[in-house]
């Protein structure tokens, strides 16, 4: 049977529920009288305002997605929003939308407590410790950073696998764990989840995992993901809850009853209220001592009778006594006696009156207190993260052991002695940011800030900052608290993950670059032989043949050249083996090198000169490398200049352990920041398309080799258009 | 008629095993042996096609810039170009079709069918 609109107008305004009418873009139309905590002082003329005016601001694009997806199709959303209230602090409503007739009905229920409880956790969730891992899931192959080998308890040198990663966890979820990977790499989304761990150490911890796949070409080809230690998180939400509880339940009790004791007639009188709590029946006024002592706490029971002794052989007034009483429930809970005596002419105490005051909630706040000082003091000493507790002057209250260490050594500031400033022992550069930070917190703002810091032993670290303000009864900013969480683990992961993808591009690259280049210097000299080949069936003249033949044998040895230096690429694996050194004249060495490219040098017109050391050094070589490794950048050399010079020097310097050979030309240089690459295999200093220069480019990388295995050095300087200075340093026989 | 075809090779071998080959289809081959010899003859000869290698030595002009200067002389316009190369790795093909050569050849170059192709070119 519907409502009358009468019986509906009653009943909204009975309601504990938050009712409201608005148009589909956030309008208000109509409300009930709960909702005029939400619409401060302007209940007159809220109809025609937004809810949107009302709301917090980060809550409002929520807003605004919520309402634009209602619609006939889907004309029901769930979501919470916080109203920031005068006085009160947040009220956090969760939301019914209901779309119907254009309009959207909306009812909605206080998850403040809730919404508190989630800022906590969003507190204490920075507190924790991560790690950042990958798994390549081409080759298998699992990496952890650092963080999680110390969230593991595991040696950092243990080379890491995906199944030993998953032996931390407990037989009963390992299987659902590794399910999750699984289901990532075919799925290609993301997940978290939150396990028990037992580490190396047998220690059981609680983590919280995060992982992202990075796709390519429609297929996971990496995995990427974060583990955090949610241990203390964790603990913390299983004592939020049980202090819940205990908050209810006190709560619901009543504060004080009176009581009024008639000694000789051993008969007490109690309040209405307090009989109730203690569940003695209502209709006796009243009640014995006896029945009185059966409901305090059997070991609370001696002392509070000593205690009532004591005050009636005394001559005070006042009687004070306090034990624990149990309600109706069975439970003990604590209280207070405050009152007096009443004496007759004799002195003797005849009556006590008094207040016997619920004391439950004052001593369970005081443990609380106790034990949260005592959980901070532990997460400030044991977390891996920098904790400082500053008063609203900015002196440091109380900070952890990392932090105090930082401090001495960073600024040789003792901050447990004096009443250190904060600002005073932090670098200059940090000072005008940390004001900013500071003053924002003490006007009740929490502020998160990343800060980069050079740590002093010269290393870089990253830091997320926190100022947390901390309130006192009144809500007045009593301290803050600024936690600095190190991610530098984070960003180096995320830094090596990025170096990595961009090395693997570059070794993409040359691969093609290597084929490319093979490809043409193996077709070039192939479509002389073949085209010649088929040339010579037809030709009958033998001049021609002759001619013919020769032209052959120039693009066969051309391809042959090619060949064998790739096959000397090859070779220098097993170099090592058939080393032959002697004792080598240096200066006679590199002179049948210099002689054996004369005739090029001659034939581009290059000026192309030799000087000796006049001390005739000897080195310890093999022969055939150290020429293999010569001759390839004085042919080098000669390749690349088209005009000039090429130069060849042998010196000793003044030095006693090595010799000095320099091959300096005026070619066509390389760019700096091809020094290195030039000694990779087939890298030319242009390449692909655009590249001028025959040959394969691995020669160079073969002289490096060679003299790196004969225990030399090469090293190279060079300017583009300009030329290039090679040097090849070699240990002297003294 | 003779067709008239420039040859534009640096690698001798290469470019007399052309002329020999084209000589046989009744075409008269002038060979350049870099790109500024390539753009003297154009400038003075009536030609049919221009062949080009890509890779054109040590410090020279190399074929993609030699079309670039031909379209300078709106030779493109009325002058089939081709280029016969040895960079041959997939991609390649169409690389040099969309910088504007008319055909690609790859060495080593499959004759019959550069012939084939020549004798559908009309002459001028």
């Amino acid at each position: 049977m519907p409502f009358t609109l009468k019986q509906f107008g009653i009943l909204t305004e009975k309601t504990l529920l938050f009712l409201f009418i608005m148009k589909k873009d956030g309008q208000v139309v109509a409300f009930n009288n709960r909702c005029k905590v939400l619409f401060p002082n302007e209940c007159e003329r809220i109809k025609g305002k937004y809810i949107t005016d009302f709301i917090i601001d980060e809550d409002v694009p929520i807003f605004m997605k919520a309402i634009s997806k209602l619609s006939i199709d889907n004309p029901i959303i769930n979501e919470s929003f916080t109203f920031p209230l005068s006085r009160i602090g947040v009220l956090s409503l969760k939301f019914d939308f209901t779309l119907h007739n254009d309009l959207v009905y909306v009812a909605g229920i206080d998850t403040t407590e809730e919404y508190k409880e989630h800022r906590a956790l969003i507190t204490i969730s920075k507190l924790t410790k991560t790690g950042a891992w990958y798994f390549d899931v081409i080759n298998k192959e699992m990496y952890w950073t650092k963080g999680c080998y110390l969230i593991k308890e595991l040696d950092p040198d243990t080379p890491m696998t995906r199944d030993l990663g998953a032996s931390f966890y407990p037989k009963e979820s390992r299987e659902r764990v590794e399910n999750y990977l699984s289901t990532l790499i075919e799925g290609k989304k993301p997940y978290e989840y939150t396990e028990k761990i037992i580490t190396k150490k047998g220690n059981e911890k609680w983590v919280k995992v995060v992982a992202q796949p990075i796709i390519y070409r429609n297929e996971v080809v990496y995995v990427n993901g974060t583990i955090a230690d949610v241990t203390d998180r964790h603990n913390y939400i299983e004592k939020l809850k049980y202090n819940e509880e205990i908050k209810h339940l006190a709560l619901k009790g009543i504060q004080s009853g009176l009581f009024d004791y008639k000694i000789e007639e051993n008969k007490i009188f109690y309040s209405r209220d307090f009989k109730r709590m203690l569940d003695l029946p209502t209709d006796e006024d009243y009640f014995t001592e006896e029945t009185y002592r059966d409901m305090i706490h059997p070991e609370d029971l001696n002392n509070a009778l000593q205690r009532k002794e004591d005050a009636l052989k005394n001559n005070d007034q006042h009687y004070y006594n306090h034990y624990r009483l149990r309600d109706k429930n069975g439970d003990y809970k604590h209280y207070e006696v405050h009152g007096f005596r009443i004496k007759n002419e004799n002195g003797k105490t005849i009556r006590m009156i008094g207040n016997l005051i619920n004391v439950h909630q004052k001593k369970l706040n005081e443990k609380i207190i106790e034990e949260n000082k005592k959980r901070l003091q532990a997460m400030v000493n044991n977390g891996m993260d920098y904790i400082v507790l500053l008063n609203t002057k900015g002196e440091i209250l109380m900070t952890d052991k990392d932090s105090i260490k930082t401090i001495k050594r960073d600024f040789n500031v003792d901050p447990t002695e004096t009443t250190s400033l904060f600002i005073d022992v932090m670098p200059v550069n940090f000072k005008p940011s940390f004001a900013d930070n500071f003053n924002e917190a003490l006007k009740g703002n929490t502020v998160k800030k990343e800060i980069e810091r050079i740590t002093y032993d010269g290393t870089n670290q990253w830091l997320e900052t926190k100022y947390i303000p901390i309130l006192d009864d009144d809500s007045k900013v009593d301290s803050v608290l600024i936690t600095f969480h190190d991610i530098t683990e984070e960003k180096l992961a995320r830094l090596a993950i990025k170096q990595a993808h961009i090395k693997e591009q570059e070794l993409s690259d040359l691969k093609s670059n290597i084929l490319s280049n093979l490809s043409h210097e193996i077709r070039t000299p192939l479509n002389g032989i073949i085209a010649i080949s088929a040339l010579l069936q037809n030709e009958v003249d033998a001049e021609e043949r002759n001619k013919l033949t020769g032209y052959l044998q120039e693009s066969q040895d051309r391809l042959f050249e090619t060949l064998n230096t790739l096959g000397s690429f090859n070779e220098v694996e097993s170099i090592q083996k058939n080393l032959n050194y002697s004792k080598q004249d240096i200066n006679y060495v590199v002179e049948t090198s210099y002689r054996e490219y004369r005739h090029i040098a001659k034939k581009k017109k290059i000026d192309y000169t030799l000087d000796l050391d006049e001390s005739s050094p000897q080195a310890s070589i093999d022969e055939k490398f150290f020429k293999t490794a010569l001759n390839n950048i004085i042919h080098n050399a000669i390749k690349y200049t088209s005009e000039g010079s090429v130069r060849i020097k042998i010196k000793t310097k003044r030095s006693k352990k090595n010799i000095y050979i320099y091959i300096i030309d005026t070619g066509i240089g390389i760019d700096k920041s091809n020094y290195q690459k030039i000694f990779d295999p087939f890298v030319q200093e242009s390449i692909g398309l655009s590249r001028k220069y025959e040959g394969t480019g691995i020669g160079l990388s073969v002289s490096k080799r060679y003299i790196e295995i004969l225990g030399g050095k090469i090293k190279v300087k060079s300017k583009l258009g300009k030329g290039t200075e090679f040097i090849i340093i070699i240990p002297k026989c003294v | 008629m003779r067709m008239n075809i420039l040859y534009v090779e640096d690698n001798k071998i290469n470019a007399m095993v052309m002329d020999k080959m084209l000589s046989k289809s009744n075409s008269n081959v002038i060979i350049a042996e870099n790109g500024s010899q390539a753009l003297k003859v154009v400038k003075e000869k009536a030609l049919d096609l221009i062949l080009v290698d890509i890779n054109l030595g040590l410090n020279q002009m190399d074929g993609c810039e030699l079309l670039q200067r031909f379209r300078k002389l709106d030779i493109l316009n009325s002058i089939p170009v081709f280029a016969v190369t040895a960079y041959a790795m997939p991609g390649d093909e169409q690389r040099f079709i969309n910088l504007g050569f008319d055909k690609y050849f790859s060495k080593p170059v499959n004759f019959d069918k550069l012939l084939s192709v020549i004798s559908t070119i009309e002459i001028n």
